[in-house]
């Protein structure tokens, strides 16, 4: 017991224990769901974001330029096949602005109220990368939209590809991206996406809860067994959530097999976005959130 | 005094072109698996070279701004993982007169270091649940290896820099 009482009569080392203790109440205070973070954060955050915007913007032209040589020889063919995309969109446009047509009557003969009839409408708002984050566990990109342009915490952002992750902090003018890679069920931060196969809505519904960083696979649990859902089937947020509109694309299902406790399965997803070389991201400004 | 607040800037450079130039210099193969944490190897530079108490609240100050400015889950970790490993490496190493070779030891053992704080803290806040081989095999070697070669890269001018400066720290305390 002595011995314990002159070791901590060690001035470096009693620091060293108080720091330890600080550190940890530190972390676990910020670990937990805040509201929204004090002004000395949003401030370096501010104007550590603006001078990696510039660094940023040229770096990815210049990388950009490279990609571009070396994809030289597929642009023909690419080439073709966007021109095929392209008529089919087209056709599919008419179609599809009749069924919206249809659908606000019968919405409009149903009486929806105002808060249905907005609850999956949404707009993109396109913001440029300005920094990456590659850590494993806690990766995270910044963005050049902040909550002066509307940013909230918890919308959901999507590359070309498809959904890549979560708003998961906002400063005036930037805000931070947790991406889906460090989607985890334990982790108390992390959202499980409500999820379903497109062209199944109706049968099909899983929650999308976590990331494999060995395999770079998503892991979508709760599904039934009588579920129709297939190897193949593209993944889309279904919405019933409420966090999340419907329609993102999450992933396409490689395999599907019976989940933890035999009552319901689980389907690995390859996620459609890459998570790398980012360039721009949409941010998906949902309805505000009434409170 | 100038040239201390040139190192500065080329330290808050240098954290800039971490989260913004490296990340295009990646390789897409190693993607995920090359996490570069430039600024805390200078920093284990300025530990060794110049003081470690310099050293530690470098560490302190940038490991913040790395966690304030990527906030996803925690602030914190950061900050403590290298104010830490760059005050206990000074606190072995420190020698204004150390040869390279020790230089890129302590380089080793830093990355090392700060992979595996970092891993503990992650552990305890039940952000990882990735096994400890695979995360060594994964990152901290890979990790290691870029580290070292940015280490070999800067080593001869930061060195003569950091001299430098501890140089003119002596004569003015000689002066007073």
């Amino acid at each position: 017991m002595l011995k314990l009482f002159k070791l901590l009569g060690n001035k470096k080392l009693f620091i060293l224990l108080v720091g330890l203790i600080l550190f940890i109440a530190l972390m676990g205070y910020t670990l937990t769901n805040r509201g929204s973070i004090s002004w000395p954060e949003k401030f370096t955050r501010d104007t550590v974001g603006f001078v990696q915007g510039v660094f940023y913007k040229p770096a990815s032209y210049i990388a950009g330029f490279f990609e571009d040589i070396s994809d030289l020889n597929g642009v023909y063919e690419e080439n073709q096949q966007l021109k095929l995309t392209a008529a089919q969109y087209m056709m599919q446009q008419a179609n599809y602005n009749r069924l919206v047509k249809d659908n606000e009557r019968y919405k409009e003969q149903l009486k929806f109220t105002q808060n249905q009839l907005a609850q999956n409408k949404f707009d993109l708002h396109i913001a440029n990368v300005t920094s990456v984050d590659n850590d494993e566990d806690t990766g995270t990109i910044v963005i050049d939209l902040g909550s002066k342009d509307g940013v909230r915490k918890d919308m959901p952002v999507i590359s070309l590809q498809g959904m890549v992750g979560i708003v998961s902090q906002t400063s005036n003018y930037h805000a931070t991206v947790k991406l889906l890679t460090t989607l985890d069920p334990l982790d108390p931060n992390s959202k499980a996406i409500a999820a379903t196969a497109v062209g199944k809505e109706n049968e099909s519904f899983g929650m999308v809860e976590s990331y494999d960083k060995a395999t770079g696979m998503l892991t979508m649990t709760q599904i039934k067994e009588n579920d129709p859902l297939a190897v193949g089937d593209t993944i889309v947020s279904s919405g019933s959530g409420g966090l999340f509109p419907r329609g993102m694309i999450i992933g396409k299902v490689v395999s599907r097999q019976v989940g933890d406790f035999g009552l319901t399965n689980t389907a690995t997803i390859d996620p459609s976005a890459d998570f790398k070389d980012w360039k721009e991201v949409f941010v998906v400004y949902t309805k505000e959130a009434q409170e | 005094m100038a040239r201390r607040i040139v190192l500065l800037l080329l330290l808050f450079f240098v954290f800039i072109w971490e989260g913004t130039i490296v990340p295009w210099l990646i390789p897409d193969a190693m993607h995920g698996r090359l996490i570069p944490h430039l600024t805390y190897i200078l920093i284990l530079f300025v530990s060794i070279y110049y003081h470690r108490h310099t050293a530690l609240v470098l560490g302190l100050i940038f490991g913040l701004l790395h966690d304030v400015v990527f906030y996803g889950d925690m602030i914190g970790a950061y900050a403590f993982a290298m104010g830490l490993s760059a005050y206990v490496l000074g606190l072995l190493f420190q020698s204004t007169k150390a040869p390279y070779p020790l230089m890129m030891t302590v380089v080793l053992i830093g990355s090392l270091l700060l992979d595996h704080l970092l891993y503990g803290i992650y552990l305890v806040f039940g952000l990882t649940r990735e096994p400890y081989a695979w995360a060594l095999g994964h990152y901290m070697f890979p990790n290691l290896l870029l580290h070292f070669v940015f280490a070999l890269i800067i080593c001869v001018p930061v060195r003569r820099q950091l001299e430098e400066v501890a140089k003119l720290r002596r004569r003015a305390a000689e002066e007073e």
